[in-house]
């Protein structure tokens, strides 16, 4: 037996790596002008809809959307570099992020003429925001089990329930809901589930936040009470919703989010090192190596994606070491002397790592846990 | 689009038959692992033994990492790293002509001697370095001008104690920058090595989870045992990634030194931390039977516990990335993830 467990590597072209450098440059202005105060997790906490219309009039919006719909044309290559330039400085991206990452392709890939024209313009200027309707609070990793129930009425369909850990329902316009639109068949769990474009403004909708353990908003439980969703916002097929909302995970999971949450921490310690401030320890150079290794792997699960490979296994690969990666990374807080006994040089720093540690419990659980992961893993080695 | 690096589907098949024909035939392990000449033949009349010869195949290093990864999954005691990406590598810098045999390279400290030389007494010639003054020189010299003092590593494999007397050589100058891309040239070999063997290590723990039978099924159904060699396979996952970056940078023909050096320190370093993982998981997952002499696990683990440790200590390479990244006026990100060349 001959496992491959990486995709060929891919080497990055003349025009990528200008792209990169044009970003790079973008990034570098807006830290000098004030644009925006880099943080951990931007991609989930820093919601700054100006920041995001900035990055749409820069055209990385809505790259991969083509362009009759007010997209881009441009590759997946194309847009896995611009994120990672935006991720590595801590740049806030978290508005637009579902929109951008996944909400777009799914689109792109199942919506109707009238949706694609209705919702991608404004997905790519950076005016319309998204979330997503997955999780419920007896269907988290079990996703299966989700028991939102859209029932068939005159012109639509009633959608009844609720979601939970919708990231930025209460600042978004839609969210993508799952719903089963038929009754649960034991032997077959993964038939009768259905996706619905839901206004997060209609009627019968209510966005409750959940507080996190740090004190910030970004998630929230959402109500869904007899909301009308009219035959033309049905997303895809009915019926076929697992299928659509499993084919973009290997997408979500391969992405670099998954290992730069914290990139900004490890950027500040080596700065701490650079300064003195602290001395010079091997498990920099420890994890910087993890990052880069992470990196290839990630750009070359991208390359299998943008060739239409079946990439489940290294997706996986990189959520589970990445989002552990970034994790240790945070622990790495543990090299920071406490505010009473340091140079203010270290405030930057300090601030980082409380972030991280604050938030390092919801890297390896957000986009499916690293258990069900590795039993992913595990599957694609054939021994499921 | 971006440019795919992949080693020759044919070639692949090639390297594998090779060695896995000779697997079949070879017998039992050995504890002792000694040079298989009547391999190297094989390798001789095929057209293998020295893939990266510029007067010869003139293939790459892409091609030279799929051979080397081919030996590795079989666990084939042969120096092609050093006969080809060494020792033949050296002797083009130098200007010394091939001849065909079969050769070890060493560098040598200041007094004429080396510690561990891979395969040193089992070659024809060992091609030395060492330093000379300012300056670096190179001399190839039949192993029966030396002194040699066999020795072996924890994986049984060659790595012998050689004297040289200096002053009775004629070297031929290199510059510093030889004597370092020669180490790094090595240290790149060892990453590819290990990620092939700790990718068979894998492929060895699926094998015995699927086909071992405990508590009325296959071992390979409990979660705990599924979690052990997930995580080995990630961590192999990253590792040959990492080191695929660096053959390719190799390959190029154009990286500087400190590039190649930033590039290999990263394969090096991941490839050593993921060495603990794997080997630990594999173990466990195989059980007693895996710690004997008898299951071939340890023709594969042995030899990525010892090539971990040459030519760079993991706490080595992870240290010298700290200091690079420390001395760097750029980001750790713009460092490793480069715009220009």
């Amino acid at each position: 037996m001959v496992i491959q467990l990486t995709p060929s590597p891919v080497v990055e072209t003349a025009d990528l790596k200008a792209l990169r450098q044009k970003v790079r440059d973008f990034v570098a202005a807006e830290l000098a002008s004030g644009g925006f105060t880099p943080t951990i997790n931007s991609w989930l906490g820093g919601w700054e809809p100006e920041f995001s219309r900035k990055l749409a009039a820069q055209g990385w919006l809505g790259m991969t959307i083509p362009k009759e719909y007010g997209g881009h044309g441009a590759s997946f290559l194309e847009r896995v570099v611009v994120t990672q330039e935006l991720l590595a400085a801590g740049a806030p991206v978290s508005a637009h992020w579902v929109a951008d990452r996944q909400i777009g392709p799914s689109l792109v890939k199942f919506g109707t003429e009238e949706q694609k024209q209705k919702l991608l313009p404004g997905i790519a200027t950076g005016e319309l925001f998204f979330g997503i309707g997955m999780s419920e609070p007896d269907a988290g990793s079990d996703l299966a089990s989700v028991r939102t129930r859209g029932t068939k009425v005159d012109g639509g369909w009633k959608v009844t329930g609720s979601k939970v850990w919708t990231s930025g329902a209460h600042a978004s316009d839609y969210f993508f809901v799952l719903a089963r639109t038929a009754p649960l068949d034991a032997a077959h769990r993964h038939e009768g589930l259905s996706q619905f474009i839901v206004d997060l403004h209609a009627p019968g909708v209510e966005v409750r936040p959940i507080i996190s353990l740090n004190g910030g908003h970004h998630f929230n439980e959402v109500f869904l009470e007899d909301v009308f969703v009219p035959d033309d916002m049905v997303l895809g097929t009915i019926g076929d919703g697992w299928h659509q909302v499993t084919s973009e995970l290997s997408y979500e999971r391969s992405g670099s989010e998954r290992f730069l949450s914290t990139l900004p921490m490890l950027e500040e310690i080596r700065q701490a090192m650079s300064r003195g401030d602290i001395p010079v320890d091997p498990e920099l150079g420890r994890y910087f190596a993890r990052i880069m290794a992470l990196h290839q792997t990630s750009l070359a699960v991208a390359g299998a994606l943008s060739r239409g490979e079946e990439v489940g296994t290294p997706a996986s690969i990189v959520k589970v070491l990445g989002t552990t990666t970034e994790g240790d990374i945070a622990e790495l807080a543990m090299m920071v002397p406490g505010a009473a006994s340091a140079a203010a040089s270290l405030d930057t720093l300090r601030r980082y790592s409380d972030q991280a540690l604050l938030e390092r419990a919801g890297f390896t659980l957000r986009g499916g846990t690293n258990e069900v992961l590795r039993g992913v893993i595990a599957r694609g080695l054939g021994l499921r | 689009m971006s440019e795919n690096a992949q080693l020759d589907a044919d070639l692949a098949e090639l390297f594998d038959d090779v060695f896995g024909t000779w697997r079949e035939g070879r017998g039992s392990a050995t504890l002792e692992l000694d040079l298989d000449r009547a391999l190297w033949a094989t390798l001789d009349e095929t057209g293998i033994s020295r893939l990266t010869a510029v007067d010869g195949a003139g293939a790459s290093w892409v091609e030279a990492a799929g051979l080397l990864g081919a030996a590795a999954r079989a666990a084939a005691p042969l120096p092609i790293a050093e006969n080809d990406l060494l020792s033949g590598w050296l002797r083009e810098q130098a200007g010394i002509e091939d001849d065909g045999l079969l050769h070890s390279a060493a560098e040598l400290d200041g007094a004429g001697a080396a510690n561990a030389v891979p395969w040193a007494s089992q070659v024809d010639r060992i091609t030395l370095l060492w330093p000379a003054g300012s300056g670096w020189k190179v001399a190839d010299v039949a192993t029966s001008e030396l002194t040699i003092t066999p020795r072996r590593d924890l994986a049984g494999q060659p790595r012998d104690a050689v004297k040289a007397d200096l002053s009775a050589l004629e070297g031929r100058d290199v510059s510093a920058e030889v004597a370092r891309e020669y180490r790094l040239r090595g240290a790149l070999a060892r990453a590819v090595q290990m990620n092939a063997a700790m990718g068979r290590m894998v492929e060895l723990a699926v094998e015995h989870a699927t086909s071992r039978v405990q508590f009325g099924r296959p071992i390979g159904k409990f979660q705990a045992v599924q979690n052990l060699i997930a995580d080995a396979a990630a961590e192999v996952a990253i590792s040959g990634s990492a080191a695929d970056a660096a053959v390719l940078l190799a390959a190029s023909g154009q990286a500087d030194l400190d590039r190649l050096e930033l590039s290999v320190a990263v394969a090096r370093s991941v490839a050593g931390h993921a060495a603990s993982t794997v080997v630990r998981n594999v173990h466990q997952v195989h059980g007693a039977i895996g710690t004997t002499f008898e299951h071939q696990l340890h023709e594969f683990s042995k030899p990525v516990l010892a090539w971990r440790s040459e030519f760079g200590s993991v706490r080595e390479w992870d240290s010298l990335l700290s200091e690079k990244l420390v001395a760097s006026d750029e980001s750790l990100w713009s460092f490793g993830v480069e715009t220009d060349g």
